[in-house]
């Protein structure tokens, strides 16, 4: 037979599949404009060469990689899927003649086909849309906007080199079912007899206590420190929990429902029952890994736009004020020469300190136990009682007395007391590694810090009457050497000389002083653009691959609709000849359907309502402690992330009608 | 008393583009009364089918109308048919049509939860219909686990259970071996000695040997019909299988 035969057959085929070849292609050119512009942004000199480029480029780079891996997993899986299908029809062409050869031809030919079309429309798009979506990075980030237009060959030679083996592994699975397969067995393809399922009670089991385990770690998990090392953890949890509850869990259920004969037998729920029974054995892992890229998407878009949302507050949360100076290993005499230094510098750039604080203080970690905090040392190893670590800062009354312009007196052996939590911590008495200060009055605001509801480290200062015992206490721990020398200020003169003024006295400063103390300046101005930067970029990947995920799930859903759609078309017509009105049928139908798309749904969102605590944890160690904030971004994504849902539901569940009528 | 009255029945079906017109049924009239056990039968082509599913409601016939127990099929609401179907007639078909994720008790029970009953007089209603069918062992199984004969005779008795006028059977032995369907034929004429009334379409001599009247039909028409009349089932299969013979090798109508 000629060549062109096999080519022709290929063709034809994909045009009469079209209802499965179409998603499948849309979501492989989709998969390749997407890789095209992470990759492109990646290695945009342009985005080089601009201030913190790299760190946005290294944030691309992890995009890119998911990216990579996202595609190879899910095109495979989708090519599987519609292989799967497709046994009748092969069969069918076994049985006429074609040897298996002969169909792996045609297929390779098929494969061939969508892959070429998929990297050339997908590049083709990659490289128009690039410039656009590089505009909307910058005005994330905002850097300025470039003109010019650039085309990256290496992404292309790498999208093709990816999705060339991509395409190539599927073939090869291709080729194996169907070498694997006899042709009798080729024609049964999908309809194989079906068994009712099993309760897997070992299953059911497991996964209520994976999610038990991974809600409650989320829930009662208070210290960000810990949230870190556990989210992890958390996150296996919940999605084995989810995998078993889909595929174990909702079975179980609805056999008990089963069992309850008065719910049982009423004409809503009787067909409702036993047919989701099997709608959820057929689908469970779709719909388990629905339930999961959905709730990875609305993790990522809503933590990333609060952050990109909150980023001022975060840095006004990082710098209480616009100059922050913090000497450690300090005395009194280098503390002389950074402040001599200092009015040089702002002087040159015509800048005058308003709002001047000034503080020493001695500062030790502890292991906070309740009764006692005993000081940590540098050979230490708490990991395991991440959560009892706390700061404690000793500062003179003096010093707090002139910052706040106070006149308090304090007898030896009393202190004022503040910690940073929420709630007043109550304690009238603290043991310190053995010496014990009478709280003379808990402090409600404290000039240093401000109360939060989660703070990444529980922070206690104390404030007593003599200089004598701050020295001593700092030289009790050798973790921060010294007295620690705090000073900040608001600065008024021309705001635009601010970010090089602080860079210039941060300098000159850490030039003048290497050696003898270390010294950090923190400058709202000078940090503002690498925050910019840094949650812009974070911003956009998060919008970016949700749009991808997003595109998964509704690929997903699509497929399920029309699998759903061929396995209920028997069954449509046998309850219509049994006595149910078309209407009733439909209804019934349609209900199950509602109810076994929007499962997953549903269920994204309990996981989101139950990570939200640990999220609201780790979004403190970024310094964004705005809850509010975070729970209307939260909302916000669920509210945009249904909808879109909704709308994707609506659009497939279509096609199942045009398939079941 | 005629539980069902069939009045000059046509049906002409209209190819897509008003172009060929096929007339599947040209002018059959019949009674069928109360208590009685009918056959149709015919070849491949003769409109039984059509017959069928216009007895069935499924379909409307292009002119003529169907009664049954004095009221005319063509006079009830669209939105009531699917109602009147269930509570009036009863179907067998021959691919027996049991949903396959309900068991068979579940199966048996369709037609009376969606009348809206009670599990306990559902159950009670069962019980007596299981055992004279013969299928109480497997109430609980799911259809596939069950072989072709104990899938009918669940069939048959969802037919029964919600108290039909009529039970319209369509080749119902079609897919059976031999003696699964004298299984199915015998149990057929045990419900009928108990009053209820059968309309069979049928293509097997033998099936139709089993009633108490068989009604040719060709070419859209009622062209013979046989009476048992006292008759065994021997004497009966033979005057089928001349009639048979006729019909086949295109000989005139006589009586």
């Amino acid at each position: 037979m000629s060549r062109g035969f096999y080519f022709r057959l290929a063709l034809q085929n994909m045009k009469k599949n079209k209802r499965t070849v179409w998603p499948y292609l849309c979501t492989c050119v989709c998969s390749v404009m997407m890789y095209y512009f992470m990759s492109f942004l990646t290695l945009n000199p342009g985005l080089a060469k601009m201030p913190s480029g790299h760190n946005v480029q290294s944030i691309m780079t992890m995009g890119t990689a998911v990216i990579t891996i996202f595609s190879l997993i899910f095109l495979f899986y989708t090519n599987s899927f519609l292989m799967k299908r497709r046994k009748k029809e092969l069969g069918l062409y076994n049985i006429l003649g074609m040897e298996k050869r002969h169909i792996g031809r045609a297929l390779f030919y098929e494969t061939l086909v969508s892959g070429a079309v998929s990297l050339a429309l997908g590049l083709f798009l990659g490289i128009l849309g690039s410039k656009l979506v590089f505009l909307l990075l910058l005005k994330l980030l905002s850097f300025p906007v470039k003109l010019g237009f650039f085309v990256s060959v290496k992404s292309i030679v790498r999208a093709m080199a990816l999705f060339g083996a991509i395409f190539l592994l599927s073939y090869l699975n291709n080729l194996r079912q169907i070498h694997m397969a006899n042709p009798a067995e080729l024609l049964r393809g999908g309809n194989v007899g079906e068994k009712e399922p099993k309760t897997r009670w070992l299953l059911v089991l497991v996964g209520l206590l994976c999610l038990g385990a991974g809600y409650w770690i989320a829930v009662t998990t208070e210290s960000p420190m810990e949230a870190i090392s556990y989210f992890f953890v958390a996150v296996v949890l919940v999605m084995a929990g989810t995998y078993c509850l889909f595929v174990a869990v909702s079975v179980a259920a609805l056999k008990m429902l089963r069992r309850w004969k008065s719910f049982y037998y009423k004409t809503s729920h009787f067909t409702a029952v036993s047919g989701m029974i099997y709608r959820i054995k057929q689908n469970a892992v779709g719909l388990a890994n629905i339930c999961i890229l959905s709730t990875g998407v609305l993790l990522m878009v809503s933590t990333t736009i609060c952050l990109y949302v909150g980023r001022e507050e975060i840095i006004a949360g990082r710098y209480p004020q616009e100059v922050n100076l913090t000497a450690y290993r300090a005395d009194d005499e280098s503390f002389q020469k950074i402040e001599e230094i200092e009015a040089q510098t702002l002087e040159e750039w015509g800048l005058t300190p308003i709002n001047s604080m000034f503080c020493r203080s001695a500062q030790v970690a502890v292991l906070d136990t309740g009764d006692e905090m005993k000081i940590l040392s540098g050979d230490d190893n708490p990991a395991k009682d991440m959560g009892k670590i706390a700061g404690v800062a000793f500062i003179p009354l003096k010093d707090y007395n002139a910052c706040m312009g106070e006149d308090r007196k304090l007898k030896p052996g009393e202190a004022l007391f503040f910690a940073n939590q929420k709630k007043k911590d109550g304690r009238k008495e603290l043991n310190i590694d053995g010496e014990r200060w009478a709280v003379a009055e808990e402090l409600d605001d404290f000039f240093l810090e401000k109360k939060v509801s989660s703070p990444q480290i529980n922070g206690y200062y104390l404030v007593v009457d003599d200089m004598e015992a701050v020295v001593r206490i700092a030289k009790t721990s050798n973790i921060f050497e010294g007295i620690c020398y705090q000073k900040s200020y608001n600065l008024s003169g021309d705001p635009t000389v601010f970010e090089e003024a602080e860079r210039q006295l941060e300098e000159s400063v850490n030039q003048a002083l290497e050696g003898e103390a270390y010294v950090h300046v923190g400058g709202r101005e000078l940090n503002r653009e690498s925050f910019y930067r840094t949650y812009g970029g974070l911003f956009f990947l998060g919008i970016f691959l949700g749009a991808l995920f997003l595109m998964a799930t509704a690929l997903i859903i699509y497929y399920k609709q029309l699998s759903e759609g061929y396995e209920d078309r028997r069954r449509f017509e046998i309850m219509q000849k049994v006595g149910m009105s078309k209407r009733e049928v439909r209804r019934s139908i349609s209900s199950q359907i509602l109810m076994v798309f929007f499962l997953p749904l549903v269920t994204a969102m309990m996981h989101i309502g139950f990570a939200f605590p640990l999220m609201k944890r780790l979004l403190a160690l970024l310094y964004l402690y705005n809850v509010r904030l975070f729970a209307v971004c939260t909302l916000a994504t669920i509210g945009c992330f249904a909808l879109v849902y909704g709308v994707i539901y609506a659009l497939t569940a279509r096609t199942y009608y045009r398939i079941v009528n | 008393m005629s539980i069902l009255e069939v009045e000059h029945i046509q049906k002409v079906y209209a190819t897509r583009f008003g172009g060929n017109q096929v007339q599947a049924l040209t002018d059959v009239s019949f009674r069928v009364e109360q208590g009685e056990y009918v056959a149709i039968m015919g070849e491949s082509g003769s409109g039984k089918t059509t017959l069928l599913n216009i007895l069935a409601a499924l379909d409307k016939p292009t002119r003529g109308q169907v009664i049954l127990n004095g009221k005319s099929l063509s006079m009830i609401k669209e939105k009531e048919l699917a109602a009147y179907r269930r509570k009036n007639l009863g179907f067998v078909f021959q691919d027996f049509n049991l949903l396959d994720t309900f068991n068979i008790q579940d199966n048996i029970f369709l037609p009376l939860v969606l009348a809206g009953e009670s599990y306990e007089t559902m159950k009670s209603k069962l019980h007596p219909i299981a055992q004279q069918l013969r299928i109480e062992e497997i109430l609980h199984k799911f259809p596939y686990e069950a072989s072709g004969g104990q899938k009918q005779r669940a069939a048959v008795a969802r037919a029964l259970i919600s108290g039909p006028q009529l039970v319209l059977a369509d080749e119902p032995t079609g897919a059976l071996d031999s003696r699964a369907a004298g299984d199915l034929l015998t149990a057929f004429q045990e419900i009928n000695e108990k009053g209820q009334t059968i309309l069979m379409v049928t293509h097997s001599v033998m099936a139709a040997s089993r009633a108490s009247r068989i009604l040719f039909i060709k070419d859209g028409q009622v062209f013979h019909q046989i009476y048992r009349g006292g008759k065994t089932d021997e004497e009966l299969y033979g005057m089928i299988s001349d009639t048979l013979r006729v019909l086949a090798t295109g000989g005139d109508r006589y009586e």
